[in-house]
């Protein structure tokens, strides 16, 4: 079925300016994370190519709510670059084979498919604010930092429900909310990276193109995270 | 009896008494200020970072086999320095936070809508919670693995016993189980209580929670029971819940606004 995986990045990379073409990428995308999860009975969240796939759908499902924001609804620009994004990832996930594996008992928890789901979802929302951030900086439109910290919230939201599951996870799977691992303590960065961004609203218009930074540079710590520790470090959240 | 202390009081001249309270105000305010917040922040961050590469803070290391007060006292600082610098930071940081809420609250006090008010601080109360949390799990936490067989005892460190029986075990293709569990017994209340175990599914004793990791059944049965007492976890739990009610309170507030009042 990866024929639909092809699908949905052809659309996303080359018909993503059109609106209509980028909902059918991430139709095509949808349908086939439906038939992987139908495969192996759960959600594919496990392993570098369903979390790759997952990520571009969750970017492609977020960015669509602010391709209809009255800001960004004549812009063809965000749409091709949420396309862009999702389609990279989708891309990478293409080159990458899937495998079935067995379930561990210890992941077989509705807290821990909550726990990655929610974090992808936020992933995909500081995606969008990095995305929001570089046009910003591209033609200095005040709604699109706005706009980015309204993706930033809510993707910080998603982030700390999906930490909120984790130690109710871990607590239950291993005795503790908390472990002193690469990707812990990563995941500890990117909350406090944020915290900080949203904060840094605060300081007033004086410091908009900071806050733009802050918006790009924190979707480099989400990839380092999610992609960065599990490749270059040893860790019990790796792939 | 003589009062140095006082004495020296007494001496203080008004411009000195002025000039104490001015140091003591600017003090405040620099502790008070969201830009000691951030760069407190960026601080915890940058060495949460180095943390992450350096032995102490990387997968294996011993960190996590002790309560981290005690891994923080028999640990050399040169492994363990990151996590010193972390904790002061995140000390300063929590007084930051304090304050700030406090003169957040003072200044907007009658001047904005109370959701829009008191949503930040619960945000705030649920992450100092959860940073007490983690002092408490510091100082109090308790960890053991032990290898039992089936029909064995585990004796608590208050001297409790709890027995390990009837330990199954379904194994997949590959010859390894795909499902496993063990039941405990354990005197509650003047009669035997009896739990199974089974990943995700602990048993709580006394303030002591029975994990189940492995099993084996050949060439005898038997079960690797990790015991844990996590003071924080209350703690953090309330912590998350409040950071989850201000969050949600929040994105309620700023729905259809994107301006940073």
């Amino acid at each position: 079925m990866k024929w639909l995986l092809l699908c949905s990045i052809t659309l996303y990379l080359f018909g993503a300016h059109k609106r209509a073409l980028f909902c059918a990428g991430l139709a095509a995308e949808l349908a086939y994370l439906a038939v992987r999860g139908i495969a192996l009975g759960r959600l594919p969240l496990i392993g570098p190519h369903d979390t790759l796939v997952f990520f571009s759908a969750s970017v492609a499902v977020m960015a669509i709510p602010f391709c209809f924001t009255s800001f960004l609804a004549g812009s063809r620009r965000f749409s091709w670059g949420a396309g862009l994004l999702a389609g990279l990832f989708a891309l990478l996930a293409f080159f990458i084979p899937s495998f079935a594996m067995l379930l561990p008992p210890i992941l077989r928890t509705l807290w821990f498919e909550l726990h990655v789901a929610l974090a992808f979802f936020a992933y995909a929302l500081f995606g969008i604010g990095a995305l929001l951030g570089a046009m910003f900086l591209a033609g200095r439109e005040r709604p699109l930092l706005d706009l980015q910290y309204r993706a930033c919230l809510v993707g910080y939201s998603f982030f700390s429900a999906s930490m909120v599951a984790g130690g109710i996870w871990g607590y239950y799977a291993w005795g503790t909310y908390w472990l002193w691992t690469p990707k812990e303590l990563w995941t500890s960065i990117l909350w406090l990276f944020y915290a900080l961004y949203l904060h840094l609203r605060l300081k007033g218009a004086r410091w908009d193109g900071v806050v733009a930074w802050g918006g790009i540079v924190g979707f480099a710590v989400t990839l380092f995270t999610y992609l960065g520790v599990s490749m270059l470090m040893k860790s019990s959240h790796s792939f | 009896m003589s009062r140095p202390g006082f004495a020296g009081e007494a001496c203080l001249a008004p411009t000195d008494a002025k000039g104490l309270s001015t140091m003591f105000a600017k003090l405040y305010d620099r502790l008070a200020s969201l830009t000691l917040g951030l760069w407190l922040i960026g601080g915890v961050c940058l060495f949460l970072a180095v943390g992450s590469f350096s032995g102490g803070g990387a997968e294996g290391s011993s960190i996590n086999d002790l309560p981290l007060f005690r891994w923080l006292k028999e640990t050399p600082l040169t492994v363990s320095w990151w996590l010193w610098a972390a904790i002061a930071l995140l000390a300063l940081l929590a007084l930051n936070t304090v304050l700030c809420s406090i003169e957040s609250v003072r200044m907007k006090y009658r001047r904005t809508g109370f959701l829009i008010l008191i949503a930040p601080q619960v945000m705030h109360a649920g992450f100092l919670l959860i940073v007490l949390a983690h002092l408490f799990s510091a100082w109090g936490g308790y960890k053991q693995m032990m290898p039992v067989q089936e029909g064995g005892m585990i004796t608590c460190p208050d001297g409790s016993r709890v027995q390990v029986a009837n330990v199954s075990a379904t194994m997949g293709p590959m010859g390894f189980p795909t499902d496993y569990s063990a039941e405990v017994r354990a005197m509650a209340g003047g009669r035997e209580e009896v739990r199974t175990i089974s990943p995700n599914h602990p048993y709580f004793y006394k303030g002591f929670g029975f994990y189940l990791k492995e099993v084996a059944v050949e060439p005898y049965r038997a079960a690797l029971i990790e015991i844990h007492r996590e003071p924080g976890a209350g703690c953090a739990f309330a912590g998350a819940l409040l950071f989850t009610i201000g969050n949600l309170a929040l994105l309620f507030v700023r729905r259809g606004r994107g301006d940073s009042q």
